[in-house]
């Protein structure tokens, strides 16, 4: 009988390290017909109870096997109708590309008892599983299936996974091949109707394929919201009162608690009501010790955030070098929710690696001999990954410019997460004055513990205090109404844009660098840098084909993305183009409470597809629930077809109405 | 005691503050059963003047009103004893730009306050942390405008906070003030001096939450035509 087990990874990477862990480094490599990135490695591996010792192939897929697409008569945009691809019928088989690829795993899963499968452990990844699991059933239906649980390519760590497989979790498998469906069926139709709509309307739009995505639109749709936030918005004088007081020959000014105020009757009426007092007094002293927390381990929505904000990369950017990054084994899974480690994680171990650096290395060292702390525990887990980290140390001259930086934050981040939180004293000084009230506070940092390792984040003392004391009574040197303007606020920022999908359930984690690089690659939007008022706007080149989100995800490694680090010095900000504006004006008016530009279709969507991991809604009721809601929406836009127009007509050819 | 007009004019005047009128009192007692017991009857006046129109329902005695001259604003400070009886035609939360309120009303048009249809806007991030002054949560102080039972109109402010008072509040909602700050014609309320009595007028309260939103505009518009005009 067989002793074989096949292995398959996500992706080429992971299946030649995982490969050479369990080798320990005696693998045998060929290559397989007609696909030049996927590569076969042979050994032997003891799997333990009741697998023993066994003869391994190890392989790896390039991210989804399978596509799901209509049949050829579905075609042609025109006819049938856009709308018929509700419910056509759909085909699920293996993409033409992968054709290779799913040959060899039905190949040599004719010589083995059991499959093991090393995707990515997330719903992506568990769906990809269930596309290998079929394609090997073509070469051997009494395979055996097993599913290795990893979430980074450290030795220890793949090998204790590959000695504890569970099975495939088809709860997963069947949300995310619901939203494959979902996606090809709303997209199709939307992305026909929009362009066969809009085309007619000729010059900008004759020629152009207005795509459609369920979480694109969203997307866009916040970009659009607060560009008409700053283009509507109207500023207004507010005023204030500042108290400031000379002691010891310092000047100290207090501010006053009602902060501002939009009238300025009440103001001076309130002001003069101060100068009558002539006296203050002190109501309250207070000194007490303060801090400034340590930063939460890291999640993937964190890590997309703060690489714009901190190392001005656009989101999609990080995470293909995080991705990249994880590959080649330095840091753990990049795309997790969790923002807590668990009990069992050997932390001092992992710190211990980055020892060596002769940058934080002697801060490592410190935090090792004493001043570890246990990081700080978040309220949100995936049960599947621990928080980014790094895994296994590697010389930053090994790595190219932006690789750097990236590794550079997950470490300094992860030291500092195992760092005592910032210690200072703050002062503050309550005085009343007429009816009001004033206060002034100061700052003494006295331990910046994790900050000497993360200097992404500020905190530094203010200029020291005169002495008060309570219920002591003084005369203010000074007192003064100011005045001043509210301001717009600014365009939407990608941190902004990222905690705004995160807030309202558009995409996953893993997805939303995704979304966001699409809406750039439609000319839906433009980035421009935030400070300089020049418009220098700075387009996306990023090729990806393919739906069904990561089509490129194993080959596409290091997507060319022209936006990458181009902003240098500042955020970029996004600024929607005439056409996003008039798509979702468009929508909006055709209907609020389900415009595609809304989040909210999506967020059930979202949420749904949590319920059917939860094992609590079908896939089946899912699908039907979904379409009906999109369908209603797509009977509206055919109705009311003139209203997209019109805003078409409005923003893209400029016609005021 | 065989007036009830009498009787619970006499109680309402104690006990709240309001001194119905006898035109008013006389057409609401045709409106009740004659065999219904006093306390009864008091209590359903008390809540039908509550729920009128003072320069209607009350009587405008001088020493229930505010006094004539009391816009004048150069006068710095004085009290009014009182116990005044007002209803309020407006409340404004000084605290706010008028632009902000006309986004929360239109996001509110848009549906987004049914659950399921919320969208969030604003979420904080680390950088934003510079700009943060703490501004205090709930809003305020807020600027009411007053009606006494004479019909004279006056601007009162909150002093300290007072419960009860709030952009939520309904139009038409009956205070009282007793001997109350007055400064530069604005009344400046206390807790000590204040009683919210509550009550609602209906119809002043529908065209005030409709017109708001104009309201608020024409505000903004009339701000930038002073600010243009005096610089």
């Amino acid at each position: 009988m067989a002793r074989k087990i096949l292995c398959v990874a996500e992706k080429p990477a992971i299946a030649k390290s995982v490969a050479q862990h369990l080798s320990g480094g005696q693998a045998t490599t060929r290559s397989i017909t007609g696909n030049p990135y996927v590569k076969n490695y042979d050994f032997d591996f003891n799997f333990g109870p009741p697998w023993g010792n066994c003869s391994v192939t190890m392989t790896s897929v390039l991210g989804h096997l399978n596509e799901l697409r209509f049949p050829a008569q579905y075609n042609k945009w025109h006819s049938p109708p856009p709308s018929s691809l509700f419910d056509a019928p759909v085909e699920d088989v293996v993409h033409q590309d992968k054709k290779a690829i799913a040959d060899n795993i039905e190949q040599q899963a004719r010589y083995s008892r059991a499959l093991f499968i090393w995707t990515d452990c997330d719903r992506e990844g568990e769906h990809i599983g269930a596309e290998v699991r079929r394609a090997a059933f073509q070469g051997n239906r009494s395979l055996e299936v097993k599913r290795a649980q990893f979430s980074n390519t450290e030795r220890a760590h793949v090998v204790r996974a590959a000695q504890n497989a569970i099975n495939l979790d088809d709860r997963q498998v069947n949300a995310v091949a619901a939203r494959i469906e979902l996606d090809l069926r709303i997209g199709y139709a939307f992305t026909r109707f929009n362009t066969l709509t809009l085309q007619t309307m000729g010059e900008d739009l004759s020629d152009r394929v207005i795509s459609y995505g369920s979480c694109q639109f969203p997307t866009l749709g916040f970009v659009v919201d607060r560009y008409f936030r700053v283009k509507n918005f109207v500023p207004e004088t507010f005023w204030s009162i500042k108290v400031m007081h000379l002691r010891d020959d310092t000047e100290v000014t207090f501010s006053w608690r009602r902060h501002r105020l939009f009238d300025r009757i009440s103001v001076i009426v309130l002001f003069e009501r101060c100068l009558t007092a002539r006296i203050a007094k002190v109501t309250k002293l207070q000194k007490k010790p303060t801090s400034k927390w340590r930063p939460l381990p890291l999640t993937t929505v964190e890590l997309q955030k703060l690489g714009s904000m901190y190392l001005r990369m656009d989101s999609q950017r990080v995470m293909n070098i995080a991705e990249s990054l994880y590959n080649k084994g330095w840091i753990s899974y990049p795309r997790t929710e969790t923002d807590s480690f668990d009990k069992g994680i050997d932390l001092r171990n992992l710190i211990e690696k980055q020892v060596q650096d002769n940058a934080w290395g002697p801060y490592a060292q410190g935090l090792l001999r004493e001043g570890f702390k246990w990081p700080r525990s978040g309220r949100n887990n995936d049960q599947a990954h621990p928080p980014i980290h790094p895994v296994n140390y590697v010389t930053l001259a090994t790595l190219g410019g932006d690789d750097r930086r990236v590794y550079e934050f997950v470490v300094r981040r992860f030291l500092a997460c195992c760092s005592e939180d910032a210690k200072g004293e703050s002062t503050t000084v309550e005085i009343e004055y007429g009816d009001e009230t004033f206060f002034t506070s100061g700052l003494i940092v006295l331990e910046r513990n994790y900050l000497d390792v993360y200097p992404y984040e500020k905190w530094t003392s203010s200029q020291p205090l005169p002495r008060f004391n309570l219920h002591e009574t003084f005369e203010p040197t000074e007192a003064n109404i100011t005045e001043g303007e509210t301001t717009a606020p600014g365009y939407l920022t990608e941190p902004e844009l990222i905690s705004l999908m995160d807030a309202n359930g558009i995409g996953t984690d893993a997805t939303m660098a995704e979304h966001i690089a699409k809406i750039k690659d439609r000319d839906y939007v433009m980035t421009q840098p935030r400070a300089g008022g020049a418009a220098q706007t700075n387009g996306s080149t990023n090729a990806r084909g393919g739906r069904g989100g990561r089509g490129g995800r194993g080959g596409g490694r290091g997507g060319s993305n022209a936006s990458a680090g181009g902003g240098g010095g500042s955020v970029q900000q996004f600024i929607p183009t005439t056409l996003g504006v008039a798509l979702i004006e468009g929508y909006d008016g055709i209907g609020l409470e389900t415009s595609l530009g809304k989040p909210f279709l999506r967020k059930e969507m979202e949420i749904k597809m949590k319920e059917i991991c939860a094992g609590t809604k079908t896939r089946n009721d899912f699908v039907q629930e979904t379409l009906e809601q999109y369908r209603d929406v797509f009977v509206r836009a055919q109705q009311q077809v003139e209203v997209l127009r019109a805003a078409c007509r409005k923003y893209v050819f400029g016609s005021q109405p | 005691m065989s007036d009830p007009a009498a009787h619970i004019a006499a109680q309402l005047t104690i006990t709240k503050f309001l001194t119905p009128n006898p035109t008013w009192l006389s057409a609401f007692l045709t409106t009740q059963r004659p065999t219904t017991p006093f306390p009864a009857l008091t209590q359903t006046a008390c809540f039908r003047l509550l729920a009128s129109d003072i320069t209607k329902s009350l009587t405008s005695a001088a020493s229930t009103c505010f006094p004539q001259d009391i816009h004048n604003a150069n006068i710095k400070e004085r009290s009014v004893l009182g116990p005044v009886a007002v209803q309020i035609l407006a409340v404004e939360d000084m605290s706010k730009s008028r632009w902000e309120q006309i986004e929360a009303i239109e996001a509110l048009e848009r549906g987004e306050g049914t659950k399921g249809r919320e969208i969030i806007r604003v979420t904080t991030t680390e950088e934003d942390d510079s700009a943060g002054a703490d501004v205090q949560k709930g809003g305020g102080p807020h600027k009411l405008l007053f009606q006494d039972a004479a019909g004279r109109r006056v601007y009162g402010i909150e002093l300290k906070e007072l419960e009860g008072v709030g952009l939520g509040m309904s139009i038409g909602c009956k205070m009282v003030l007793k001997n109350t700050l007055v400064s530069r014609g604005i009344v400046l309320l206390k807790p000590t001096t204040t009683t919210v009595l509550g009550g609602k007028i209906e119809e002043l309260h529908k065209a005030w939450k409709e017109g708001r939103k104009a309201e608020l505009k024409a505000a903004i518009e009339a701000n930038e035509h002073e600010a243009r005009g005096s610089s």
